[in-house]
């Protein structure tokens, strides 16, 4: 069985780390890494690492299409569009890390619990990997979810390492909230959900937290506490850096909430960009599980 | 010539924990249309879209706040507090802007100027008013400070605040820093101050002196942690001084409403609130604090100089119980 042939568009910092844990995992095969500058730091990192760094748009990776089997796109919600097109036109499947709010929502850890967030049954999928908020709280949203009935309001409240917000995370930080609050809706069927985000740039940095609280008719506290420690360490083998911080508790009548901290594996940026790591590790996984179910379709040899 | 920023149905409301309500909003919107302040600003104490449990629920939201206030305000302004990350320019502002809001100040912690632009460029496109917000600004030396405020100017504001929101500084830090500031920049520069260390007034004051020309206060001090600045003791200090011609009069109708209202919530200058003042947290986690070193049965003194050495921001509230849980375990 051969390796699943990837490509990564885009050399900022999520294409950076992306591409360090896509060249240290066995099952993905990094073949092209698509970058606008030849001589940005992204790209010159990778020079003699991945055998076809391509500059000035993907046009190039297309035309050799037939030599991977699906994209990371960590570009901008414009240009995935593009891509997007192309990947349909070529038979490929897309991992979006981009805000285009095209592709299905994926959380690795709950698959399989909700008809929304399960894998595509067509190759030519697209899947988004939603927001670091969304990943981190997930887990602990789908568990209260599961142990609560008549879900009043669901709140998900991250703060991250200033330096790990770049310039688009801050333009776009109403697209973040937007998404994460999708995401919360679909898992809880709850319409009023809030997610806040707060970044903090004291020195050190802080690792990236997110703290779920949930208001229901009815709380299995005990069933939660259960529940999530499984999904604690569900999480862990792909983000191994994810714990929880402040076990489930009740912080008012019928008002429960936890809260888990990241720390990122530092790949590429340091421990504190936990909410890189957590969005390129789902990505990664992302791409072997959707795989994995067309193994047999996988054409052998370029 | 200064202008005053009554701040006590916004930053009072962490004083009340976030319990405002429709009838104390109208009587003192009432007294202020009197009073000769220049701007009224309400809602929850983190701001619109700020309700949570994170930071606490409002009693009322913030549409109905803002519709009462508009229905009682001529000749004063209708001013909200708005937070990137709390509130979305979709969910909040627009709505806001419907409820007839004059003065929308955009904040941002004092080093992240830069996730407020969006917000910003969007009101300033729309003709609205528009001031950036520092908090925390103590954190801050007066060259970040200018550089962070140049950035809120280039998106469109007209103003920046500075805020002193965990009652950090002392009045020479407060000249320099405004000094510092007039010397580079031509825009208005307004100051916000906290109580903590009894200096509150004095601060305003010499903001006043070295420049400033909007500054906040509180009816009766009413704000998060030790207070703010006493708006009619501003009023009384600017009259001694001949620097304005307001009349206080006006100033104790509203204090009195405050005092009538809301007894149980005047701000005092606890050991806890030194405390947070000196070790420079934000003075909105003084409930969270009390409680949980109630629960954990940890001085709060203690918790305070860890959410010090943490250098945490307003809107970490969840983190005061991991903290409590670590200091238990060492």
């Amino acid at each position: 069985m051969r390796r699943i042939r990837v490509a990564v568009i885009g050399s900022g910092n999520i294409g950076t780390d992306l591409s360090e844990k896509i060249l240290l995992d066995e099952s993905l095969e990094l073949i092209a890494l698509v970058g606008r500058d030849k001589n940005s730091k992204g790209l010159k990192r990778f020079n003699g690492r991945v055998s076809n760094i391509l500059v000035g748009g993907s046009k190039e990776l297309f035309a050799n299409a037939s030599e991977f089997d699906g994209i990371f796109d960590a570009t901008s919600a414009f240009s995935h569009l593009e891509h997007w097109e192309e990947c349909k036109k070529y038979g490929k499947w897309a991992i979006d890390l981009t805000p285009s709010k095209i592709g299905k929502p994926l959380v690795p850890a709950l698959i399989g619990s909700n008809k929304q967030l399960s894998l595509d049954s067509n190759f030519v999928a697209n899947y988004s990997m939603v927001t670091c908020g969304g990943q981190s709280s997930a887990p602990i949203i789908s568990v209260f979810a599961k142990n609560c009935t008549g879900i009043i309001n669901v709140e998900i409240s991250s703060s991250i390492a200033s330096l790990s917000a770049g310039p688009a995370t801050r333009l776009n930080i109403d697209q973040y909230i937007d998404a994460t609050e999708n995401l919360a809706r679909i898992i809880t069927k709850c319409d009023t959900a809030k997610a806040i985000l707060v970044l903090n740039p004291a020195e050190p940095q802080v690792m990236m937290r997110t703290t779920v609280t949930v208001h229901a008719q009815n709380v299995d506290l005990e069933a939660i506490k259960r529940d999530l420690s499984e999904i604690e360490l569900l999480v862990k083998k792909y983000v191994p850096g994810y714990s929880i911080v402040v076990d489930p508790y009740m912080m008012g009548p019928n008002i429960v909430t936890s809260t888990a901290k990241v720390i990122g594996a530092g790949h590429f940026l340091p421990p504190y960009a936990g909410n890189l790591d957590i969005i390129n590790a789902a990505a990664v996984e992302t791409a072997k599980l959707h795989s994995k179910r067309f193994n047999s379709t996988f054409k052998v040899g370029p | 010539m200064t202008y005053l920023y009554d701040v006590t149905l916004r930053d009072g409301n962490h004083a009340l924990r976030h319990q405002l309500k429709l009838d104390f909003v109208s009587d003192y919107c009432e007294a202020a249309e009197k009073s000769g302040v220049w701007a009224v600003e309400v809602g929850h104490g983190n701001g619109l879209g700020a309700s949570s449990y994170l930071v606490g629920e409002s009693k009322f939201a913030d549409f109905e706040l803002l519709t009462v206030a508009r229905s009682k305000l001529r000749n004063v302004k209708l001013a909200v507090h708005s937070i990137p990350g709390f509130s979305t320019i979709n969910k909040n502002l627009k709505p806001a802007m419907g409820c007839g809001v004059d003065v929308f100040r955009v904040a941002t912690h004092v080093t992240e100027a830069t996730v407020a632009q969006k917000h910003i460029e969007f009101l300033a496109e729309n003709n609205q008013t528009v001031h950036g917000v520092l908090m925390m600004s103590h954190m801050a030396d007066i060259k970040t400070l200018i550089e962070q405020i140049k950035l809120m100017k280039s998106y469109g504001a007209s103003a920046v605040i500075m805020m002193d929101s965990a009652g950090n500084l002392i009045p020479q830090k407060v000249t320099e820093r405004v000094i510092g500031i007039k010397e580079e920049l031509e825009i208005e520069i307004g100051f916000h101050a906290h109580n903590n260390l009894g200096v509150a007034i004095s601060n305003a004051r010499a903001a006043i002196i070295s420049g400033a020309s909007i500054i906040d206060g509180a009816s009766m001090g009413l704000g998060a942690g030790a207070g703010n600045a006493q708006l009619e003791n501003i009023v009384a200090n600017l009259s001694m001084e001949k620097l304005s011609d307001l009349e206080l009069s006006g100033f104790l109708e509203m204090s009195k409403i405050v005092e009538a209202k809301h007894p149980e919530s005047l701000p005092k200058i606890s050991g806890s609130s030194i405390r947070s003042g000196m070790a420079g947290v934000f003075s909105g986690y003084a409930p969270q604090v009390k409680s949980i070193s109630e629960e954990f049965g940890i001085d709060a003194r203690l918790i305070w100089e860890e959410l010090g050495k943490r250098k945490l921001v307003a809107g970490q509230e969840s983190m005061v119980r991991e903290i409590a849980q670590d200091l238990m375990n060492i």
